[in-house]
């Protein structure tokens, strides 16, 4: 009998006659397995458990429903890279309507028990670049221990601070794999070759990934303002209730930009700044991993090394830092109903997305595809413009927050859009605020043309 | 009855039962006789404790003879990529003749570390297990095992391959009675185990085929071929149940393993 090299492992599984020939087969399996170490990567990152203490799952014992949804939150992230990874090919509509279906249809509708196995979804991406499956697995963790401490209604309120500081402090003993404490400009996620690549190919599942950050920031809010077990209870409900509006007639009610910690969950955000932070910084390479997947300009052999660059930016605490300060305008400028909302509170609403453009792929036609732009210059109605214009005027009055914005080529790009989109008898006079003249050429060119949009290969 | 003691304690060391805790917290980590008998190549997370709570054998031998053993256990998340683990089995042996004797049988402890994650790599682990004779059914002699093991993921499977090698006194024919019980442990092991995982159930079902060289010089090598499967329960509780049949050799067996796990980090 002969043995080919190339045996696949269905090959190896035949029924064998005799001894022999299966120890021989399993030498087989094991030279061809090992057969590719020259090309590999050896990689020693590794799992760590989760910090043991008295709260450890009691967000799922009090808060059910929620935990549940993130389970099914963890499909829809893993299955988006596996998908885009292997089949970069395959027809818009796998993920634009199959598995957007399955997600919003069945998964959502009945989400885990438990949380799930990524690796066995993200097949070959965990594969790829085990080390920033490791980040993302190591911020959920602290995701998921922040709400623990907080639905523990067992820790009392001045204890609260002190046990999330120790979670914070068992996070970042882990630096291999720990986002920055420091926030970062969004020319990291939107300035860079492969930026928007996703978002403008797949609106509609971009937006319910923006829509599971929206509420994973978000559910913080209602457990840090809740006075009572009651009013926390009342609050996480009406954040799921509103997340799960999000995904009606989509994307149209969906997050249009990426939801920042700080708009979202303001309290959380005040409370916490490091892990505000730290959750924006994992939202956005989230967001920069798909566009390398999605990016048919980035070659499969050059993925894992644009993703580790990605992943280093996202650790260290240098590359593209800005202050908290302006991290926090940033948030505002953004637009808070554009983000999904306020997790607490009254909804203001958003501008009306343009659904045909933004499904159709021809994201610059109106559809928001942009952080830092908005969807259209006459998008924000007359009435709703003016918390903004107030908003607006009261910052830029601030000649602190002048000067800052002015440093910051993405804040001031993302304060400008927000300027655009207001009514023509305010513009003028918040960009002479900003610095800006305005010119007639400038005011045609609003927000609404994205950045890049001339790229070859773009939409 | 010393063919007694000596068919327990080589029971209780056999490779596949006498390494209580090789597995992880979850259902797609699986561990040595948890459910299946070739494991992966992943050890317990840094910093968790994996409690094996009544992990359950029984084989039934030639004759009816039945062979009952619980294997408690626990394993140490205690570095990077590398648990300790310490079991103390409890074994039932029946003779023929409905006689039959429950005692400790030995103290096991391995080390198990996993050198890479696996990329196009397949991930690669080594570890050691040490039997102790310690128990009024653990027998006389002490046995270290060294073993490699390695995992490689398709988007259809995942497939582990073991190869364990033992050192320590050969058991003879002899010392069993009358050929009824049959030395368990073994000289060399080889074995694959395929498995799928059913992520939205977390549930994962595998089978296995191995071969292993008992201890006994004489003895013939073994063929034996199991399934199994593994099944999250909740965040912490993870149950496992399997069954297998060694079908040549001299001492052809049917078996049934079931057991679960508890997990909690280490304070």
């Amino acid at each position: 009998m002969t043995y080919s090299t190339s045996a696949t492992p269905a090959e190896v599984h035949r029924p064998c006659r005799g001894g022999v020939s299966w120890t021989v087969r399993l030498a087989v399996l094991l030279s061809v397995a090992l057969a590719t170490p020259a090309a590999g990567q050896w990689v020693a990152t590794y799992d760590q458990f989760y910090r043991q203490s008295s709260h450890n799952w009691q967000f799922r014992r009090n808060y059910p429903a929620a935990d549940r949804l993130f389970n099914a939150f963890d499909y829809g992230h893993a299955i988006l890279y596996e998908r885009l990874l292997t089949a970069p090919n395959a027809p818009i509509a796998q993920l634009e309507q199959r598995e957007y279906d399955f997600i919003t249809r069945r998964l959502l509708v009945s989400p885990p028990r438990v949380p799930l196995e990524e690796a066995a979804i993200e097949v070959e991406y965990a594969k790829l670049v085990p080390e920033a499956k490791q980040m993302f697995d190591w911020a959920h963790v602290l995701h998921r221990q922040v709400y623990d401490v907080w639905a523990d209604e067992r820790i009392a309120l001045e204890r609260k601070d002190a046990e999330v500081s120790r979670l914070l402090k068992y996070y970042r003993s882990r630096p291999d794999i720990a986002f920055s404490t420091k926030p970062k400009s969004m020319e990291l996620m939107e300035g860079q070759p492969y930026s928007l690549s996703f978002r403008r190919s797949y609106p509609k599942f971009n937006g319910l990934i923006w829509a599971y950050h929206w509420l994973q920031v978000g559910l913080y809010e209602p457990l840090v303002t809740g006075e009572t077990s009651e009013a926390r209870q009342t609050g996480v409900a009406a954040a799921l209730t509103r997340f799960r509006q999000m995904l009606e007639n989509p994307p149209s009610r969906m997050p249009s930009v990426m939801p920042m910690t700080a708009a979202i969950a303001p309290e959380f955000s005040r409370r916490y700044p490091e892990i505000a932070i730290i959750f924006d910084n994992l939202h956005a390479m989230h967001d920069v991993i798909s566009d390398v997947l999605a990016d048919a300009r980035v070659p499969r052999s050059r993925k894992r090394a644009e993703i580790l660059l990605a992943a280093r930016r996202y650790r260290d605490d240098t590359t593209a830092v800005v202050s908290e300060a302006d991290w926090r305008s940033m948030a505002i400028a953004m637009g808070l109903a554009e983000q999904g909302g306020p997790a607490v509170g009254p909804v203001e609403p958003a501008a009306k997305r343009d659904t045909a453009s933004a499904s159709s792929g021809h994201a610059g036609h109106g559809a928001r595809v942009d952080s830092t732009t908005r969807r259209d210059s006459t998008a924000v109605p007359a009435a709703g413009a003016d918390p903004m214009v107030r908003l607006l005027m009261a910052l830029l009055e601030d000649p602190a927050i002048r000067a800052r914005i002015a440093a910051d080529p993405a804040l001031r790009r993302a304060t400008e859009q927000a300027i655009r989109a207001l009514p023509p008898e305010h513009r003028d006079h918040l960009l002479e605020m900003l610095g800006e003249r305005p010119t007639p050429d400038s005011l045609q060119s609003s927000g609404n043309t994205p950045r890049g949009s001339s790229r070859p290969g773009t939409p | 009855m010393r063919s007694i003691v000596k068919a327990a304690s080589v029971l209780a060391f056999a490779p596949w039962v006498a390494v209580p805790v090789a597995a992880q917290t979850d259902y797609y980590n699986t561990g040595t006789g948890r459910p299946l008998r070739i494991e992966d190549a992943y050890p317990v997370e840094f910093r968790a404790i994996e409690m094996n709570i009544a992990p359950l054998r029984l084989e039934r031998a030639r004759g009816g003879v039945y062979r009952w053993s619980v294997h408690p256990g626990v394993a140490l998340g205690l570095l990077p990529r590398t648990h300790l683990e310490v079991g103390l089995p409890l074994a039932v042996v029946e003779a023929a003749a409905g006689a039959s004797r429950t005692g400790i049988a030995g103290v096991e402890m391995g080390a198990f570390h996993t050198l890479n994650a696996e990329t196009s790599i397949p991930a690669i682990a080594v570890g050691a297990d040490v039997f102790l004779p310690v128990g009024s059914l653990a027998g006389e002699d002490a046995y270290a095992t060294f073993k490699g093991i390695m995992t490689r993921t398709l988007p259809w499977a995942r497939f582990h391959v073991n190869a364990e090698l033992t050192a320590g006194p050969s058991i003879a024919r002899a010392d069993s009675a009358a050929g009824t019980e049959h030395a368990d442990i073994s000289r060399w092991l080889v074995g694959l185990a395929a498995d799928k995982t059913l992520p939205l159930r977390s549930l994962l079902i595998g089978g296995e085929v191995f071969a292993d060289q008992p201890v006994d010089p004489s003895a013939a090598v073994a063929w034996s071929a199991g399934a199994g499967a593994r099944f999250q329960l909740t965040p912490r509780w993870t149950l496992d149940g399997g069954l297998g049949r060694r079908f040549s050799g001299d001492d052809r067996t049917w078996y049934v393993t079931l057991g679960s796990a508890f997990a909690i980090g280490i304070p």
